[in-house]
């Protein structure tokens, strides 16, 4: 049985290191996935490093790369994916291409990362959240916020799961029928080691009324800062989401489960190249992404969703 | 396995050659790979449209100078392939050479692509380049025919001649040539490609022997794209995995090519329907579907020892 589906990825590109393109690719294609993958920067790897030095692609040059394909006929997609984006005409271009990748498949899935900040601060230039807000989320089928980014969206705050089920609704009535809050600050009624996460899934049943399925997922926190683990989720998502449409929960166990092992074996690493005592530095820190490549393939569940 | 590569080579966001080619399968095979990408074209140069931009020697620079400055300038592989331009090549050339200096064991594998059949399809003052800098650098190489009469300057008409030639080019630098395809007669018919290998070794008492093989492939009958960037990175990676055996490194490279050209060339007659030939659009190599050939090659060819 051999699986066909094309995503095409417009993400970044570290020549060394495992965020953007280079964290969502390789995840994707062990799975089967036809990647495209336009690399919208080139860096020698990410920016928490020292030092870090390259070029961007400017929103021209992307419509030039899309051009080829669309030119070859050969602009058919199941998925797009798209992550960590700084420059607003670059991010219109990417709503242009997928609202025409959508008109010759209507069937097309978005799966959007809403990347701006976290922790209350932005780390993107402030203009890419109108961008967001009025024309990506629209077009968006599947959609990623961390809690700060879907306070951003929806100009709402959340300090409870409530208030966090309600935003969950109005990211719906913006576009998306999955939305998946990949971390928040809420408390685990396991304890302060825990990472809450929530998701909504509206789907019709047969019938042709709707449901909305919600979850809560936990996730045992890790003491280090790891760079391409959003990138990792939100592409494992695509690819589990595909594998159980109707399905957030076990989509969102695998895709956790998915993250928790690659974590693991690299926090694991880290630690030991850094020695005892010593805080791992970021390239010890890159995930160990070639290395869980069964993890990837086969996860073995870890985390189980509560379905709310 | 601890094995890191630097990959310097094209990306297409369509399809698989240059690093797109070489990447997946060096990643399901354990090795890390560093990619520095040479240009970023829509697709391959086959199709009837391609678009896109390339990277300028200083910008090369520029991407290095980030590894170095993090201190993580550290490979145990260096991997090229198609380049056009010749101080972009000049600059891989730098690169390798401080590489080399900072980790001796380095090897470089480096595919010459200048032409095939007789005709070249890089500018012309490419070859001075590949002639006089880098294969004086390179590790293992792999031309076809064509790029090893160009490198040396002389034809080779026969097996004797391949020899030669191989060993010629072992005196420039590498201590492993593949002759990856020639226009030789094989004995089982014109239907197989034959290919030419050559390792030297040097033996535990500090003598050097030479290793020679002939492999032959049966010919397909179509055109593929990123086959040999292919062929390139699996044979650094049945090297690493089989250092001092030319023999057993090839026939794996060469079942992994088998296997990738038949399950593509099955796709993509199907997708063309009875009677048409395919486009380069259906001949991409079915990559990803050729993972577990990819992992553990079913060995389909048997290199003599000459």
């Amino acid at each position: 049985f051999e699986m066909e589906c094309r995503v095409l990825s417009i993400q970044s590109h570290v020549v060394r290191g495992y965020v953007g393109n280079k964290s969502a690719t390789f995840p994707l294609q062990v799975l089967g996935f036809e990647v495209d993958s336009i690399n919208s920067v080139q860096f020698s790897n990410h920016t928490g490093y020292a030092h870090w030095k390259g070029q961007v692609l400017t929103a021209e040059e992307l419509n030039v790369l899309y051009e080829g394909i669309k030119l070859n006929n050969v602009n058919h997609y199941d998925y797009i994916l798209t992550g960590y984006t700084r420059d607003t005409s670059f991010l219109e271009t990417v709503v242009d291409i997928v609202q025409e990748l959508k008109r010759l498949n209507p069937k097309l899935v978005y799966v959007c990362d809403p990347v701006m900040g976290d922790q209350g601060s932005m780390y993107v230039p402030e203009n890419i959240l109108p961008v967001y807000r009025d024309k990506v989320v629209a077009v968006a089928d599947i959609l990623t916020p961390n809690q700060f980014e879907a306070e951003l969206l929806t100009g709402r705050t959340i300090s409870t799961e409530k208030d966090a089920l309600d935003v969950m609704e109005l990211l719906h009535q913006m576009g998306p029928d999955t939305v998946v809050l990949t971390s928040t600050d809420l408390t685990s009624p396991h304890g302060d080691q825990f990472l809450v996460a929530l998701g909504s899934q509206k789907m019709v049943r047969p019938d042709g009324s709707k449901s909305t399925q919600k979850i809560r997922i936990e996730m045992p926190k890790v003491d280090a800062v790891f760079v391409g683990t959003g990138d990792l989720f939100t592409a494992m998502l695509l690819a589990w989401s595909h594998h159980h449409p109707n399905d957030l929960k076990a989509a969102c166990e695998k895709t956790v489960s998915v993250l928790h092992h690659v974590i693991k074996r690299t926090i694991t690493y880290a630690n030991g190249m850094a020695g005892p005592g010593k805080r791992p530095n970021p390239a010890q820190l890159e995930l160990r992404m070639v290395q869980s490549k069964k993890d990837i393939e086969d996860p073995d569940i870890v985390v189980e969703a509560t379905i709310l």
